[in-house]
């Protein structure tokens, strides 16, 4: 039982790089983004024993990551997570990576949508995985994640481009 | 012909059977607009990617690290069994108390180790371990082994079992590796068209299930763990690193 944790121990680190970046698509605080992080490695390690040998350790830790950035939506209430940019004139901590615009302004534009189609994008755009893959690692039919997927994308086209100003 | 947006995202993915695919490359030829389309697609797309790759060259906080190395015992209870697993740590206040002496201390009897353990080798496993200049290489058998070797193909009775492969921080393959007569495991690394073989350790009883870097002895874990970039490699991968000759430079 230590053994399988160990060697999931192990691959955790050299995944952790994987995690931040997958972490920092879902919440556009670094701080939160690494506390997301830290959970998903805690609840790994305690749960080892569910994630199947030779299966992908990279998308189980992915879904692992989807319940825990949803509970914390959930518990942090869906208004305070949306109405934050609009409506207190002030951005949230914006830690010395942001320095790149691109990464700001795509993070701000990802913040924006809804929680599902955040997920599909942030799986297939920025972790290029499959459709087939991002549909396990979500608990969703194909057909839905491409749905979603349309959707998010034509909101982040909208908002960057608002961002950018007319084209 | 009209294709919808959620067709062209899905050719931007690579997500498209290679008929419908070529379809519209095709229909994209005669049609600019159809082009344009597409191309805002692979735009938004590249944009979305491109803007955190940032995030995977910032060194990760320590905070994280030591969470990943925490087994459940070590975070639980008082028999911790983390210590080894702890010796990579490169800047917790535990190990910066750790001078020159301890360390040199550590080398040399790793060191020693590993001239005992070859004295001690079998002659027919002698011929699988060398020292040139001061580092082990693989020869023989294990060399072989680590050259053509799957884990997802080798039988347990072969004399050199392949564990967990992966790339390391350098960009070079990396192979853990038990020899089952002689109770040995090792990492092995690609280095300069050779195998070095930087840590071995006694790995008592059986080898089975060397597919999971879990039965490696923990020096050759923290060896691992020290050295490894990214996922382990998977079978496929693994196969395709073998193709490329270990060649680092070789795309997966």
């Amino acid at each position: 039982m230590t053994a399988d944790a160990e060697e999931i121990s192990v691959r955790l680190v050299g995944l952790l790089p994987r995690l931040r970046r997958f972490a920092r698509s879902l919440s556009r605080n670094q701080h939160d983004a690494d506390d997301l992080v830290q959970a998903v490695v805690e609840r790994a390690l305690r749960n080892h024993e569910q994630f199947r040998d030779g299966a992908n350790l990279a998308a189980w830790l992915f879904g692992i990551m989807k319940n825990a950035w949803i509970d914390a939506c959930r518990a942090r209430g869906r208004r305070a997570e949306v109405a934050l940019p609009e409506d207190s004139g002030e951005h949230p901590a914006v830690s010395p990576g942001d320095m790149d615009t691109s990464l700001w302004s795509v993070s701000e534009a990802m913040s924006k949508l809804p929680e599902e189609q955040r997920l599909a994008v942030a799986l297939v755009l920025v972790e290029g995985m499959s459709y087939k893959e991002a549909a396990a690692v979500l608990e969703i039919p194909i057909g839905t994640l491409t749905s979603r997927l349309a959707r998010g994308r034509s909101a982040l086209a909208a908002a960057l481009s608002e961002n950018e100003g007319p084209a | 012909m009209n294709y919808d947006d959620e067709i062209l995202m899905a050719y931007v993915d690579g997500e498209l059977d290679e008929r419908l695919s070529a379809e519209i490359s095709a229909a994209m030829e005669r049609d600019p607009a159809l082009a344009g389309r597409v191309e805002r697609h692979r735009a938004l797309r590249a944009k979305v990617a491109g803007a955190f790759t940032t995030v995977l060259d910032q060194p990760v906080p320590e905070r994280l690290r030591a969470a990943a190395r925490a087994t459940p015992l070590a975070a639980g209870g008082p028999q911790r069994r983390a210590e080894v697993m702890d010796f990579p740590a490169r800047t917790s206040g535990a190990a910066s108390r750790w001078g020159a002496r301890e360390w040199s201390a550590i080398a040399a009897s790793l060191l020693l180790g590993m001239l005992l353990l070859w004295q001690f080798l079998l002659p027919s496993q002698r011929s699988m371990i060398t020292a040139a200049d001061g580092t082990l290489v693989a020869r023989g058998a294990l060399a072989r082994a680590l050259d053509s070797q799957l884990a997802s193909t080798q039988r347990p009775e072969d004399p050199v079992q392949i564990g967990i492969t992966f790339r390391s921080q350098d960009g070079s393959y990396c192979r853990g590796f038990a020899l089952r007569r002689a109770e040995t495991a090792g990492l092995a690394c690609r280095v300069g068209g050779e195998w070095r073989i930087p840590v071995t350790a006694s790995a008592p009883g059986s080898t089975a299930g060397l597919r999971q870097a879990a039965s490696l002895p923990p020096p050759v874990l923290a060896a691992i763990q020290a050295r490894i970039a990214g996922d382990a490699l998977d079978g496929r991968a693994e196969e395709n690193a073998r193709l490329g000759g270990w060649d680092p430079g070789h795309s997966e």
